[in-house]
């Protein structure tokens, strides 16, 4: 019962969703006004959980590869948006990335309250509390 | 944990440009009637770190306004011309005052995501307590 975890394995990806989602939140909030920027965001983790692991892929194995998937195999690829582009070429809004902000906030809680009710579980099971 | 580094230093860089803009413009706007002075701007530019995998922002070199300066007809003041005039500066307040406000805007938006990234993670390492 206890060799094959999988709440704490969904809650782990959850959470490092959320974590890859936020660094890439505010890489577009700290460019917002650099020229040429585009936005870039990664798929909704419905999305890349029910993909599932995906063992054809490129394993990057340090950090100076450009591609590939580091750690667990799921599809994390980032995606480039380009659409209502400023005048100078950046495709940043702010006010979306608050939101996206606020979503991976959320995401992230949510994961951690998961891991923490499961692990609260496995402790009392072993009779502490 | 890296993420969040990331998070963190990226975030630090927008931070950083967004106060060296605004530097910028108050340097701009208290010169504002110095006479032959040329608006300064500061341009953003996007810094990749291959290592990280995040592109963090950085400001470039300072370029000044090369527009033409204001011609001012005042014969009283000690730099004019036989014809009375002497050139100002080519600093437009308007300008000034909404580069100012984007500025701070986008300080504002950078401060939250560093505020936020930083209870995430204090609310990750909250798992190992108790």
């Amino acid at each position: 019962m206890f060799t094959e975890l999988n709440v704490f394995k969904i809650a782990y990806s959850m959470a490092t969703h959320a974590g890859k989602r936020q660094a890439l939140v505010s890489q577009n909030i700290a460019n917002a006004d650099t020229p040429g920027y585009h936005a870039k965001d990664i798929k909704p983790f419905k999305e890349v959980y029910a993909a599932g692991p995906r063992p054809g892929d490129m394993v990057a194995s340090r950090g100076s590869h450009l591609n590939g998937n580091k750690g667990s195999q799921m599809d994390w690829a980032v995606t480039t948006s380009d659409t209502g582009a400023d005048p100078n070429d950046n495709s940043v809004s702010i006010e979306t990335e608050i939101l996206n902000g606020v979503e991976v906030k959320r995401q992230h809680d949510r994961a951690l309250a998961i891991y923490k009710s499961s692990m609260n579980i496995l402790r009392t099971s072993i009779g502490r509390s | 944990m890296s993420e969040f580094a990331n998070s963190l230093s990226v975030t630090a860089s927008g931070l950083k440009a967004q106060a060296t803009r605004l530097r910028h413009v108050s340097e701009n706007i208290s010169n504002a009637d110095t006479p032959g002075y040329r608006r300064k701007s500061v341009p953003f530019e996007a810094a990749r770190d291959l290592e990280n995998d995040v592109e963090r922002v950085k400001t470039g070199r300072v370029s000044l306004d090369r527009s033409d300066l204001e011609n001012i007809y005042d014969p009283s003041h000690p730099l004019s011309d036989e014809s009375g005039h002497y050139e100002g500066s080519n600093v437009d307040l308007m300008i000034e005052i909404a580069d100012a406000r984007e500025a701070q805007r986008s300080y504002d938006a950078n401060l939250k995501m560093f505020e936020q990234a930083r209870g995430m993670s204090s609310s990750l390492m909250n798992l190992l307590r108790k």
